[in-house]
């Protein structure tokens, strides 16, 4: 199962970003490999309208199970991600990813 | 830190007037952004001081090299938006940055460069709040991209100086720009007026609010204009759970106090003011 989270930085200390579209990073963890990922989304502060979409774009071909963030992606960006059957957390901006990503394999699994 | 966005849908129902007050009772304590830039006007009423200025660049036009180019005239045969004239000289107005006459130019002599089309700025209001705020050039429109920066500046600004609280005067509608103001958000301030246009405007912003989960309070300015409406509309808060601040009367005093480019909290001492201060009071409880 992937993992992603909208994140304030590269490495996995950060916190998760509360604003979904212009999110600078996107850090993925893939529960099977075990395997972390970081994607650059900083070009996302050169467009001026949609960076809603744009980043639900960039999320939809990483194909996660989870995305976990903060308010939320709005109408259009939403209308993306219905598409790719991704479950969204949101109310998880401003907090720890690493603790809040342990937390969550260790609730799926309970599940 | 605590982001408090005003938003009204509708223009004209006195959201700047009221983030306006807001800011002068809350003075040294907070961060104003401005990011109602299309409009901006939010510096009528607080006197900024402009102290420093940075430019801002957005979107790209196409410059042609005289040096290289050939005169062959494809790229003006190419261009939709007629804007290169006979004599080889983009008009910036009509540029659209799409980059077609570079791609096609047989001599590489056109490129896209980053296009200037305003200002922005960090200043001291003369009720002592900073203030991060911009200015747009003709032709030039607000973008999520330029509330995205303001914000973050006036989030930077907040933590260096170890206040809590931002004050964010939102744009209206439910577009871009928007949903940029509101991201982040902790309390959106709804200011609506009791009219057809202002209720529809409401509701439609709120389905936007709503979707992100925020918090949300309303003031109804001009409250006795329309009291079916009015009646409506806080039937409307009390169905979605929105915090009903005040009920504002309508009163030339607001008009005469912008005359004089004052907020409602300098120019009046009687009812007015205290019905803002009252709203000032249950936001910061609200936001707790």
């Amino acid at each position: 199962m992937k993992i992603a989270f909208t994140s304030k930085g590269k490495d996995w200390n950060s916190e998760v970003e509360p604003r979904f579209g212009r999110a600078d990073y996107i850090l993925v963890y893939d529960t099977e490999t075990e395997s972390r990922e970081c994607i650059d989304n900083t070009s996302i502060r050169d467009v001026e309208h949609g960076a809603g979409p744009k980043t639900a774009k960039l999320i939809l071909d990483l194909k996660p199970n989870v995305l976990v963030t903060g308010i939320g992606p709005g109408g259009n960006a939403s209308r993306v991600l219905d598409k790719a059957n991704v479950e969204i957390l949101t109310g998880y901006g401003d907090k720890p990813i690493l603790d809040t990503c342990m937390n969550l394999i260790k609730e799926l699994s309970d599940k | 830190m605590k982001e408090i966005v005003v938003i009204s849908g509708k223009g004209g129902t006195g959201k700047t007037s009221i983030t306006a007050s807001l800011a002068t009772l809350a003075r040294e304590q907070v961060v104003v952004a401005d990011c109602d830039v299309d409009a901006a006007d939010l510096h009528l009423l607080l006197k900024p001081d402009f102290a420093s200025s940075n430019d801002y660049y957005s979107g790209h036009s196409a410059k042609i090299d005289k040096n290289t180019c050939i005169e062959c005239g494809a790229c003006i045969k190419a261009c939709h938006f007629e804007a290169i004239n006979s004599d080889f000289v983009i008009d910036e107005i009509s540029c659209e940055g799409c980059g077609y006459c570079e791609k096609i130019c047989p001599a590489n002599a056109i490129s896209l460069v980053d296009s200037h089309v305003g200002n922005w700025y960090r200043s001291s209001t003369k009720c002592d709040n900073t203030l991060v705020h911009a200015r747009l050039g003709i032709g030039a429109d607000n973008s999520g991209k330029l509330v995205a920066m303001v914000k973050k500046e006036a989030r930077q600004i907040a933590e260096k100086n170890n206040l809590d609280m931002i004050i964010i005067d939102g744009s209206p509608g439910i577009g871009c720009p928007v949903v940029s103001s509101l991201s982040g958000a902790d309390l959106v301030v709804l200011v609506t007026e009791p009219t057809i246009s202002g209720f529809h405007d409401l509701k439609r912003v709120y389905e936007l609010v709503d979707s992100f989960n925020i918090k949300a309070a309303c003031i109804i300015n001009k409250a006795d204009i329309n009291v079916d409406i009015c009646d409506q509309i806080e039937l409307f808060l009390k169905d979605k759970g929105i915090e009903h601040l005040v009920n504002l009367p309508y009163d030339e005093r607001f008009t005469n106090a912008m005359l004089e480019a004052k907020t409602i909290i300098e120019y009046d001492n009687g009812q007015l003011k205290a019905l803002v201060e009252e709203s000032w009071s249950k936001i910061k409880t609200l936001i707790k």
